[in-house]
């Protein structure tokens, strides 16, 4: 069984009166441990795939099945619990809670699971001295550079030990040095933990990180081809995370 | 509990928003302080009401019949000339009474030699300090003698005295009464103003039968003072006297009244009636500011909710349920409409106690505020904090995102 499948998902918006199809009859099955790129030109429907892979939203046709279970049958309740426990975000404009430490933003998911694990603040210390930011622990999200907030937000997808990782355009703020080093941890992330990643990209240097890479174009799947360059990109020199 | 941590979730909100904070409370503190204020006055204007009674020299078992008709100390008309002598005696004989004490009043100029004032002068029955217990620090009440032979003798209080002699003792000097000359016999025991600024030593004594042929110069009675022989009784003597008085007035069935009846629980009533008026305009005027203040809250926590839609989104993709979006906006109102009613009752409290200490106005600090403040501003975060919790909950992640 694999751990995403998509059955027909097609998803439309109603603007100004018109239904724009943003997804046309899209099937997919991404297996658990893969590293999989999604890519493509802005609008072509990278953003809207991510929202219903991530059970954020609905598709209007078709069916989504994660890890066994068929998203648009379950309550609002349960897809919130589904999102908890399942999948972890990480966003191009880093969206941290402001003001809010660095320490209980990486917390703030354990505050929605059904139980508060009571080493939630040693997991949380654990996860960010993994990804370098040990230090930082007790700054806000203002008092971070944009390389350190979005390793925040790394760890904090991270914190429920998450199947899947969710990234959307993870280095799209960010400079190519610190680009790089994001890639980087995603790729361990992958490598050693085995944890699922999709990463929706609109830069094919960043696409070349995962093993998979998706084309999308006007709401279809152009290509689907596995990376022959992976294990260069995994031991080769470090390369240019954004443009 | 994740009610608990949503209520955690709301408190670090309030704190990280304080602008918007401030301003949810305004509203509140102003409805919740004046609220606070205006009970205290009105607790503090009872008091002082209740100590005027306590000085006007009612006991449980006494009351006052006054001629003409209307309410307490307010005649509405009709004729003064009402009470009599016989109407005295005809309750005098009620085996409920104990003692009846008839009274002519009128406010005359004394003078002694230089010196003159203005003065209320009754005139009374010697029965007058008993029912009253009213000491004579000098000289001596008048006695039934000097009521037979109408003699003119005067029992001075302490004010009149004062102005007239000074620190001189009045006593046996002559004083006129507008054109008729009197002998001072005693003098009242000084009681003081009250706490309200009565002067109960602002008044003489003549006998009754002075007052009528010599001041005067009528029968009929400005009221009289019954004491009954046990508190129980009031109500069934006051009854009974108006049966008697009736008759003997001879009105018909259909006439109101050309007496009145002055009793401590008359007066209570009265100063709580026209208290309660006030009170509920000036109550309405807290409940519509309160109301102002819940509009604020809603209308602020609509606007935060705007500018927070990312951290609603943020919070609804790690898993929030619209359960816990809905509990911490809610929480949030709750909290600032409660730190609202908190702060408005220090307000307030503190504005009671200046108000005092100053002579401003009479208050008196109750408990009331404290629980009405507090069920108040819950009810209002409550009321005007659920709207905006639910529009924020109901906010779908995918467009809180974008």
């Amino acid at each position: 069984m694999s751990l995403i499948e998509l059955r027909s998902i097609s998803k439309t918006y109603k603007s100004a009166g018109l239904d724009v199809e943003v997804l046309k009859d899209i099937s997919l099955r991404i297996e658990e441990g893969e590293y999989v790129s999604i890519i493509g030109p802005s609008g072509a429907g990278k953003s809207t795939l991510m929202t219903i892979m991530g059970c954020l939203g609905l598709p209007t046709k078709g069916t989504y099945i994660l890890d066994g279970e068929e998203v648009e049958r379950v309550s609002d309740r349960e897809l919130s619990r589904i999102r908890n426990e399942k999948i972890g975000f990480v966003f191009q404009a880093f969206h941290l809670l402001p003001g809010v430490k660095a320490i209980d933003n990486v917390m703030m998911p354990l505050l929605y699971s059904r139980k508060v694990p009571k080493d939630a603040r040693q997991r949380a210390e654990a996860v960010l001295d993994k990804i370098g930011l040990g230090h930082r622990m007790t700054h806000t999200p203002g008092q971070l550079s944009g390389g350190e907030q979005q390793r925040v937000t790394i760890a904090r997808s991270l914190i429920n030990n998450p199947k899947i990782i969710l990234a959307d355009e993870p280095t799209g703020n960010l400079d190519s040095k610190n680009g790089v080093e994001i890639m980087k941890t995603f790729d361990r992330l992958n490598r050693e933990e085995g944890t699922t990643i999709i990463l929706i990209t609109h830069d094919r240097e960043v696409a070349r990180h995962a093993k998979r890479i998706l084309t999308i174009k006007d709401g279809e799947i152009e290509s689907d081809q596995w990376n022959e360059n992976f294990q260069k990109s995994q031991t080769g020199p470090a390369r240019s995370g954004a443009e | 509990m994740r009610i608990f941590r949503n209520l955690k979730q709301a408190l670090r909100g309030v704190a990280l928003n304080k602008g918007n904070t401030f301003l949810m409370t305004l509203g509140i503190i102003v409805g919740i302080g004046s609220l606070t204020v205006i009970v205290a006055i009105g607790e503090g204007t009872k008091a002082k009401v209740l100590d005027r009674i306590a000085n006007l020299g009612f006991g449980p078992d006494s009351f006052s019949v006054y001629a003409g008709s209307g309410r307490l100390f307010f005649r509405s008309g009709g004729r003064t000339t009402s009470l009599t002598l016989e109407d005295v005696d005809d309750i005098r004989a009620l085996p409920t009474v104990r003692l009846v004490i008839p009274r002519q009043r009128k406010r005359m100029r004394i003078i002694y030699k230089k010196e003159f004032t203005t003065t209320r002068v009754y005139g009374v029955t010697p029965e007058w300090q008993i029912a009253r217990n009213w000491d004579i620090t000098d000289g001596i009440f008048f006695s039934d003698r000097h009521m037979e032979r109408k003699r003119r003798v005067i029992v001075l209080g302490s004010t009149p005295a004062k102005k007239l002699f000074g620190d001189k003792d009045p006593i046996d000097k002559m004083i006129r009464v507008g054109n008729v000359f009197f002998r001072v016999i005693g003098l009242l025991e000084e009681k003081g103003l009250t706490e309200s600024g009565y002067d109960p030593d602002d008044r003489s004594l003549i006998p009754l039968t002075t007052s009528m042929s010599r001041l005067t110069h009528q029968t009929y009675l400005h009221s009289a003072k019954v004491m009954v022989m046990n508190p129980s009784l009031v109500e069934n003597t006051m009854e009974d006297i108006r049966q008697i008085l009736r008759e003997n007035h001879n009105l018909s069935p259909l006439a109101d009244d050309d007496f009145r009846y002055v009793t401590p629980e008359g007066i209570m009533q009265w100063v709580t009636e026209s208290a309660q008026a006030m009170n509920r305009m000036l109550i309405l005027i807290s409940t519509v500011s309160l109301l102002v203040g819940g509009i604020v809250i809603m209308n602020i926590l609509l606007v935060s909710i705007r500018e927070r839609v990312h951290e609603i989104g943020i919070r609804r993709c790690f898993g929030a349920r619209r359960s816990d979006i809905t509990q911490q906006f809610l929480f949030e109102s709750v909290f600032v409409s409660l730190l609202g009613g908190i702060l408005g009752t220090l307000i307030g409290l503190t504005l009671s106690i200046i108000f005092q200490r100053f002579d401003i106005l009479p208050t008196k600090i109750t408990w009331e505020p404290f629980a009405l403040a507090f069920v108040f501003s819950t009810v209002i975060g409550l009321v005007f904090g659920i709207q905006p919790a639910r529009k924020a909950a109901m906010l779908s992640p995918e467009e809180a995102l974008r």
